[in-house]
């Protein structure tokens, strides 16, 4: 029948929109490689290969800096709220306590909450504290998890047959030898989801360290693309192709990761639909 | 597992111990003298700043930053780690000046015998507020008219055919000059009234004063305004509209050889005069006329605004800032960093067109024995005309709500160039913010 | 006491006891992170921004009591209508925008075969995994209307492209073009779920003479509408919460303010300028709490409409 016929026309359909998505990332990469007066040409391959705009960038931005910085932060960011939320979500799932519905109902709510609406007074807090100016605001409060990842986690840590912890009980291990040495263990796909899921949200975040970072020495890529982007952009010296460098120095780690965690990604948000 | 689980813990300690030491090192290198919002990108930058810095040694000097952020600035005030010295519009000192985030500089003066005599007038009235002074001016910026021969001449017109005292001509020549690509697109601007920059020197130029002396009456509703807006408006909208004329303006190349002079896209528009120097070092050759911009009976007019060094409140290290930012807007000083640029042009066979300071002694010597200008008769005309306007160059007062008043006008013109508003009521509207804005500061003040 | 009755009277024994339990205990220490955070980093907040925005706080100096000052400018604000306005506009396109095309998307995908489909989904799904920031310069380039690469295409096939990055009209529908872009993350959502629908149901539909539509209509949406509804509230509140595109690409510097339209002024965008550029934490406190509700109301909103829409398992 015209099965195979559609199948074809499918297949050409999303080719059609695959090179969509990605001429975007072809075009910067290009631009990125040409001189300044070429960057508008919109041409792929460059007239006039310009490289060393890479050097160029290095040269007028602490881009190693603001690379390693955002490693560090991104990395203290998901392994905080990992470690957190995996302690809350098995709290929640393996004990049964007075008050438990009431307080998983409050976490759950407290999804709805926009960041915005606590913006102001926890950067009062960091302020009153002196850490306002430094990286620490940027992930600490990720050592209390985080309500979207409890949620996620206790769902899976539901799906463990009660049996293995009662087992183990008898023989005397501790509730946290539960959680660490059963729990934890049988748990590693999910974990490795929500550290991913954080890591990502961490590496890409403009608004934090647009409110924190002061000294150009601790930015993070993103707070750092902005601030290249008003000093060589359109409201500035108009050096685009330092710009453009700048955004494939940003996008790239990411899509390396991507590419290395890729089944993670998918598989972490398609458990998103299955659970919400 | 209990390995991995051990490590995983001894990862997280590290990645917390790192990033706390990362974050609050940085901040409390608080022993030197820390700067905001100046970048050292060119020989005149580095070589004042050297000479700034030997005025304070052995203290140390920490440059940071590239611009002038007023939220990372107000950050740092807020949590008590305000920079030493900030360099900004000097349009925005009434602002932070009126809410306690500045130092007035009374005793940094008297202490450190500052002749203020040497830096221009309108410069520091921009720095005044009821009376105090609260920052040492660093440049001068003016505004002048330059047209690109080659366009001009190319309908048959002459450079002085550009005459801003003539409103109906000009938008006439405008019409003429303008070039459209064959979609339509505005291929070669006519005539650019630089809005909403330009918007002070357009209104005065018709004879309105936007903001009181004393800083505290805006004027934006005046009749006379809502006509000059009209007008520049409809300059942009005669050329294919606010939209295209814009979009056509930020592909310019303007900082590098293929500007928009040299590649014919621009035919004439006011400038500030710091882009003279711009093209005399990318174009030397270019083929341009510059003039004073006039006001409707003929009579040049220059609005003149610039940057400052002020020291915020908070600063610990008061005496060395004062010291460094006498320094760096010193005559002596200025005149060094010129001849390093001079010298450096006339080594890639450039032309030094001078360094537009706020400071009237360093000018007058720049000016006579460093600017050479014989051969670049284009180049000779220009800072000629700049020099002739600047003396009679007029400043925005300064206002406890500077910055505020800046961008209520701003909006209101913007909204005006897209379509949003009728001039009118844009200008109703601003007058409204930027009113507010003042009685709301001089109510906390 | 007198009034309970012995039963509940147990009942509040008994749950009084459990505290003591040593399970209990056990439970609250390992619930003791996010108790602690939410009280630290939520409820505190939420008290304080409200006593906030009844002052003129702004860090430097103390704190006056203003009353309900603040909102009433809220109301009298010009800009607080125009960034509210731009951010309802920019969700209303933005919303259904992805849900649709990630349907579509993802019902093709579903049809090709399975070794495509991991290929393409990474496609898609590469966009996602940009940082916003870059989105939003990137934005410029493409969408300039004389020189960008988008009009650009356009002329290829006759169309004379608007002036996206200039044109207040033009400016969100382009950034909600760009935000079409990373879409892949929506697309892979209603894949999982699309794999979901039991194949039966299909062949049953078939079976009774249902036509491809009828199919689509009557099995697959409301197979699927969980995912559909979830998308929905998070896109939702995502669009209220739009920041980082439009404030790389349009604010951020003095400069970029000077040619500041309003157009691209997201209602975030202005509690930002508000709270950390001048400093008025009192005002910016009143405008989070405006954003909170809001957000609230059209969350409770789209949950009433999902009780009639959405099917429900084993309901």
């Amino acid at each position: 029948m015209s099965a195979k016929r559609d199948r074809i026309l499918f297949w050409v359909i999303l080719t059609a929109v695959s090179v969509l998505f990605v001429y975007p990332f072809l075009w910067l990469i290009s631009a990125s490689l040409k001189p300044r007066d070429q960057v508008f040409d919109n041409v792929l391959i460059p007239t006039t290969w310009a490289p060393g705009n890479y050097v160029s960038i290095w040269q007028v931005a602490p881009v190693l800096s603001w690379f390693v910085n955002s490693v560090v932060v991104a990395i203290a960011a998901a392994l905080t709220v990992t470690v957190a939320s995996a302690v809350v979500a098995f709290g929640f799932a393996y004990f049964r306590f007075p008050g438990r519905n009431a307080l998983f109902g409050l976490v759950l709510a407290t999804m709805m909450l926009p960041g915005a609406a606590t913006m102001i007074p926890v950067y009062l807090i960091w302020n009153s504290v002196g850490l306002a100016t430094t990286q620490v605001p940027l992930w600490a409060a990720n050592l209390f998890g985080s309500a979207f990842y409890i949620f996620l986690l206790r769902q899976f840590f539901l799906g463990l047959p009660r049996e293995l912890f009662e087992a183990a009980r008898i023989d005397g291990a501790s509730y946290w030898t539960l959680f660490w040495r059963i729990a934890v263990p049988l748990c590693r796909p999910a974990l490795i989801v929500v550290a991913i899921f954080e890591l990502k949200a961490s590496w890409s975040d403009l608004l934090k360290p647009l409110i924190y970072l002061r000294d150009p020495a601790l930015y993070t890529l993103p707070r750092g693309l902005k601030a290249i982007s008003d000093q060589f952009g359109q409201a500035g010296e108009q050096r685009w192709e330092i710009v453009l460098a700048g955004s494939v120095v940003t996008i790239v780690p990411m899509i390396v990761i991507f590419f290395l965690a890729q089944r993670h990604f998918v598989e972490g948000i398609a458990t998103q639909a299955r659970k919400g | 597992m209990v390995r991995h689980l051990r490590l995983g813990a001894i990862v997280t300690a590290g990645v917390v111990v790192l990033a706390g030491c990362g974050g609050v090192g940085a901040d409390s290198g608080q022993t030197a003298l820390t700067t905001m919002g100046f970048g050292t990108g060119d020989e005149i930058a580095t070589t004042r700043v050297a000479l700034a810095d030997k005025a304070v040694a052995p203290f140390p000097v920490k440059i940071g930053g590239s611009a002038f952020d007023a939220q990372q600035f107000l950050s740092a005030v807020a949590s008590h780690t305000a920079p030493d010295v900030i360099y900004l519009d000097r349009q925005l000192i009434g602002t932070y000046a009126a809410r306690g985030t500045l130092e007035p500089l009374e005793n940094c003066i008297a202490g450190q015998h500052i002749d203020m005599d040497q830096y221009r007038p309108a410069a520091v009235a921009e720095v005044t507020l009821n009376g105090k002074v609260y920052g040492l001016p660093e440049s001068y910026d003016n505004r002048v008219l330059v047209v690109n021969n080659g366009a001009v001449r190319s309908v048959g017109l002459r450079p002085s055919d550009i005459n801003p005292a003539d409103r109906t001509a000009l938008s006439r020549v405008t019409a003429t000059l303008t070039e459209h690509a064959s979609d339509g697109d505005v291929s070669r601007i006519g005539f650019d009234p630089k809005m909403p920059e330009f918007f002070p020197l357009w209104a005065k130029a018709s004879g309105v004063q936007m903001l009181s002396d004393d800083g505290l009456r805006a004027n934006l509703d005046d009749p006379r305004l809502v006509k000059v807006l009209e007008y520049t408006v409809g300059l942009i909208d005669q050329q294919g509209g606010w939209g295209s004329v814009k979009a056509f303006r930020d592909s310019f190349d303007f900082f590098g050889a293929k500007n928009p002079l040299m590649r014919d896209q621009l035919a004439a528009y006011p400038v500030d005069d710091w882009y003279l120097n711009v093209l005399g070092n990318v174009s030397p050759n270019v083929d341009m006329t510059v003039m004073p911009f006039t006001d409707t009976a003929g009579k040049p007019v220059d609005w003149a605004t610039g940057s400052t060094w002020a020291i915020p409140a908070g600063s610990r290290h008061k005496d060395q800032a004062c010291t460094w930012i006498k320094t760096m807007t010193d005559a002596p000083t200025w005149i060094a960093a010129a001849k390093v640029r001079a010298a450096k042009r006339r080594a890639q066979g450039k032309v030094f067109t001078g360094v537009f300071t706020g400071n009237k002694v360093a000018d007058k010597t720049i000016f006579s024995d460093l600017v050479k200008l014989a051969d670049k008769p284009a180049f000779d005309t220009a800072v000629r005309t700049v020099l002739e306007v600047q003396d009679s160059a007029f400043s925005m007062p300064a206002s406890p709500a500077g910055s505020e008043f800046k961008s209520a006008w701003q909006d209101a013109v913007n909204r005006v160039l897209s379509g949003q508003q009728k001039p009118t009521e844009a200008l109703a509207q601003a007058q409204q913010e930027a009113q507010l804005a003042i009685d709301n500061a001089v109510r906390r003040q | 006491m007198s009034t309970v009755l012995p039963e509940q009277g147990s009942r509040i024994r008994s749950w009084v006891t459990g505290f003591r339990r040593r399970e209990t205990l056990a439970a609250y220490g390992f619930l003791s992170p996010w108790i602690i955070g939410f009280l630290v980093f939520m409820a505190a907040p939420m008290i304080a921004s409200l006593v906030l925005s009844l002052t003129d706080y702004d860090a430097l100096r103390p704190a006056n009591f203003v009353g309900m000052s603040n909102y009433q400018q809220l109301l009298l604000d010009p800009k607080v209508r125009v960034s509210l306005a731009n951010t309802l506009i920019y969700t209303v396109m933005m919303v259904p925008g992805t849900m649709v095309i990630a349907l579509a998307l993802a019902l093709l995908l579903a049809k090709v075969g399975r070794r495509s489909v991991g290929f393409f989904r990474t496609v898609f799904y590469l966009p996602v995994v940009t940082p916003k920031v870059a989105v939003g310069v990137l934005f410029l380039l493409l969408f300039n209307g004389q020189v960008g690469l988008i009009n650009s295409a356009l002329s290829l096939v006759g169309i004379h492209g608007p002036q996206w990055s200039t044109d207040p009209l033009w400016v969100k529908p382009g950034l909600v073009l760009m935000h079409l872009w990373a879409v892949g993350g929506t697309v892979v959502i209603y894949l999982a779920a699309l794999k979901n629908v039991p194949r039966d149901l299909y062949e049953a539909a078939t079976i009774d003479g249902a036509s491809a539509w009828q199919r689509f209509r009557r099995v697959t949406l409301p197979m699927i509408s969980g995912a559909l509804f979830f998308t929905f509230i998070v896109e939702t509140i995502a669009g209220l919460q739009t920041f980082d595109e439009a404030y790389a690409a349009f604010y951020g510097s003095a400069a970029s303010a000077t040619y500041s339209s309003d157009a691209a002024l997201f209602y975030l965008i202005y509690l930002f300028q508000q709270a950390f550029q001048f400093l008025h934490l009192g005002y910016a406190s009143a405008m989070a709490w405006l954003l909170f509700i809001v957000i609230i109301v059209i969350t409770a909103i789209q949950v009433r409409l999902s009780r009639r829409f959405v099917y429900y398992e084993g309901r």
